[in-house]
């Protein structure tokens, strides 16, 4: 889909390390702008931290009092996602709910910073409230409607994908970075193993991208560069039962087991949140699931006795130095990292994050890439509709 | 906590191999550990180079399906103390061709899957009896196929006849037909009242035994056998 | 996407005895591989029976000398099984004709069961009939 004019870009070769909804943003935006792309991940695409969250395609309000900057970018992306994939959502809205006079007292900041982020807000009474979600625990006091919705976290990315992959982009899962070669301190592609037949080989590139999110520190230090990435995990629950329709979340600042994404015919219940140094070790603490049981029964009370379907742990990649206690104080937000800034060329790290704006951090990181090209390429991933998922095995 | 050591006697294939091995592993595993765990402890601590599909650790993406001790499951939700063997044997789907190890290629399923046209979203039946929120058209749910290939593996029709439709797709064809946002349901079950399509399943029903997530396309195949027949039989009354 | 052109083709190969790998395998793919051994077995009965009636042709003795086989204690087995095949490959038969109408498809299994039983009991009901008669 190489128009005639842009002919030139596409001899220039982006290669992104990383498979997750970041690496599939980026491969489309870029493919877009006429870019040659080629995609690793050391696994199935979407296997690292993006595949396994709870789906919620996010409003935002969560971080309307604490994180603005994150909220407001949600919600931003959460309005683009409908418009470029439609069709890929339960578009129920949600629910913060307050359950006990602290969560009530927490609702002026609430109102007031979702107002200032853009998030559309309705009050609800008790009763209203029932009405929308009968399985509420009675003791609610109120709620409040937000555009949250659900989405099945790997087939989005993989829209992206499927949209790059027709546009040119080549994908390459159970493909592993064993190393980045370098001319100097030029990072001129990587070397690479290719799981599935045992081979070793060199693929070149005009820019190498660090997508790798939680990984990205691993990835970054085969360059001789540091980049402040806190893997963070968090434990989740899935049990049997559609308890309810809409997003459920608690009205108070973020604390643990305080959301609740119904999905098909499971209810996903999430999450907690410490941290960790390597991000493929990750535990599932038995004091976690019980925890998610009881907060979650603490918003609807049948969620006590779910039969579990899954529990497990994924690591959020969070900006920020290593002191961080249980994660809970780092930003959401993302940020892309240009390394000619340490004095290493070629070379562009994205991280941070949430699965509701990686188109937005794909947009940053292009138009850092095109500019390093030192191409005139704008963005159009606020436009194009996505191809659906099954277009990427077709 | 208990632990226990388990053998995982896993199945694998490189391109270029002439022939399949099997490597046996010892993990130490706990009451909640699951084949995938099991899995991902290998891939980390023994051999980097096993490869397997997984992503969302749930059963809601489906690339975890396998054959564990020869039944097609979801290693993600599959318990490995639960299995009860001291040796567990891991081995890919059936009947779709191998890329390496326990990774197929599926997409000669998603070739034929994708002409069934499912919407993602379906309308939710779930809690009829409570209101939608203002600005919302209806409460809906993602449909709960999860492409997953185990109906695939388990099918005895789908192991000899490589042109069956299969039951994921017809499964998909019947949701459409119940539902069809837009789709066309008339040329659907034209698709499928062919030889190929939903006359060719014997009803072993194994397909509604290994699904994992309640879609029972062994109940839609003789639902669109049923809605096929009423309509050739309202046909023949109509002009007799 | 990999690169398929490392394989030959995307479509599946052809298992022609897939339905008799029956590891890991329920109660509906063994009735439908019973179903159709039995079904093969039927035939193969019904070519040895249509012989067996051309003896007629060949006059009396021929025909003598293959009733006094038939009544030999080594065909009474063979007997058995024939009758355990025509009432198995029968009762499935309805019990697939159910379920291909959309009756009983949730309790298949069940109605496997139940004709189990009653192919037993039709079985030992038929086989004292052998001795005796």
């Amino acid at each position: 889909m190489v128009k005639e004019g842009e002919i030139i870009m596409a001899n220039y070769h982006v290669v992104i390390i990383g498979g997750g909804g970041t690496g599939a943003a980026l491969a489309h935006d870029l493919a877009l702008r006429g870019v040659r792309v080629t995609v690793v991940e050391r696994g199935e695409v979407t296997s690292g931290t993006t595949g396994r969250h709870h789906g919620l395609l996010h409003s935002g309000a969560r971080y309307a009092v604490k994180d603005q900057e994150s909220a407001k970018e949600c919600i931003q992306e959460n309005m683009i996602l409908r418009k470029i994939a439609p069709g890929s959502f339960e578009l129920n809205d949600g629910l913060f709910v307050a359950i006990t006079e602290e969560d009530l007292a927490y609702y002026d900041d609430f109102m007031e910073g979702c107002a200032v982020c853009g998030i559309p807000t309705r009050t609800l009474t008790r009763e209203e409230a029932l009405r929308l979600e009968p399985n509420l625990n009675p003791e609610v006091k109120l709620a409040v409607q937000v555009p949250d919705g659900t989405m099945d976290a790997m087939r989005l990315v993989l829209r992206f994908f499927a949209t790059a992959k027709h546009n040119g982009a080549v994908i390459k899962p159970f493909t592993e970075v064993i190393s980045l070669n370098m001319e100097g301190k030029t990072v001129t592609g990587v070397h690479v193993r290719d799981h599935t037949t045992g081979k070793e080989y060199d693929i070149g590139a005009d820019i190498v991208v660090n997508a790798a999110g939680p990984w990205a520190e691993k990835i970054a230090r085969m360059a001789g560069v540091d980049v402040p990435v806190q893997p963070s995990p968090g434990v989740l629950v899935a049990v049997w039962g559609r308890y309810n329709n809409m997003v459920i979340n608690r009205l108070h600042r973020s604390g643990d087991g305080d959301i609740i994404v119904p999905q098909r015919e499971l209810s996903i219940i999430g999450t907690s949140s410490w941290v960790v140094d390597d991000p493929d070790q990750l535990e599932v603490p038995e004091e976690h699931i019980q925890l998610m049981y009881e907060k979650g029964a603490e918003m609807i009370p049948a969620i006590k006795h779910a039969k579990m379907r899954a529990a497990w742990s994924a690591a959020r990649p969070l900006i920020g130095s290593r002191g961080a206690t249980t994660g809970r104080e780092l930003s959401r937000t993302f940020k892309c990292f240009d390394h000619a800034d340490e004095g290493v060329e070629g070379f562009v790290t994205i991280t941070g994050g949430k699965a509701t704006t990686a188109r937005a951090m794909a947009e940053t990181t292009a138009d850092v890439v095109v500019r390093k090209l030192g191409l005139d390429a704008p963005c159009r991933t606020r436009e194009v509709v996505l191809l659906p998922h099954t277009a990427y095995y077709t | 906590m208990t632990e226990k050591n388990v053998q995982f006697k896993v199945f694998r294939y490189k391109q270029g191999d002439t022939a399949p091995h099997y490597d046996t592993f010892t993990v130490t595993v706990n009451e909640r550990t699951t084949v995938l765990d099991a899995l991902e402890a290998i891939r980390r601590d023994q051999d980097g180079t096993l490869t397997f599909r997984h992503s969302c650790h749930h059963a809601s993406c489906g690339t975890c399906g396998m054959r564990v001790n020869g039944k097609e499951v979801l290693a993600c939700v599959t318990n490995v103390m639960e299995l009860g063997t001291p040796e567990v044997v891991v081995e890919p789907l059936q009947n779709a061709p191998i890329i390496s190890d326990l990774v197929v290629d599926m997409g000669g399923f998603y070739e034929t899957f994708s002409q069934a046209h499912l919407p993602l979203i379906r309308e939710s039946e779930y809690l009829p009896e409570s209101d939608v929120a203002e600005g919302v058209p209806f409460h809906m749910r993602l449909e709960s196929c999860l492409e997953c290939g185990l109906c695939l593996s388990a099918c005895p029709v789908v192991g000899t006849d490589p042109e069956y439709l299969g039951p994921a797709t017809l499964a998909a064809v019947w949701r459409v037909v119940q539902e069809p946002r837009g789709e066309d349901p008339e040329a659907l079950l034209a698709w499928v009242d062919s030889e190929q399509g939903c006359w060719r399943c014997h009803a072993a029903m194994e397909c509604t035994e290994v699904c994992p997530s309640n879609v029972d396309p062994g109940g839609a195949i003789m639902a669109l056998r049923g809605e096929l027949t009423r309509r050739k039989i309202g046909h023949l009354l109509g002009q007799g | 996407m990999l690169d398929t052109t490392r394989f030959n083709t995307r479509r599946r190969q052809r298992r022609p005895g897939a339905w008799l790998h029956l590891k890991g395998r329920h109660v509906g793919a063994w009735a439908f591989a019973l179903n159709r051994l039995a079904g093969l077995g039927l035939v193969l009965y019904l070519i040895l029976h249509l012989f067996v009636l051309s003896l007629l042709a060949k006059g009396p003795r021929a025909w003598d000398d293959f009733v006094a086989l038939a009544k030999s204690p080594l065909i009474l087995p063979l007997d058995v099984i024939l009758l355990a095949g025509i009432l198995y490959h029968g009762l499935n038969g309805v019990r697939i004709a159910l379920i291909g109408v959309g009756i009983g498809v949730r309790q298949h299994k069940t109605m496997f069961w139940t004709l189990m039983v009653i192919v037993a009991v039709l079985l030992a009901v038929g086989t004292w009939g052998f001795i005796t008669v």
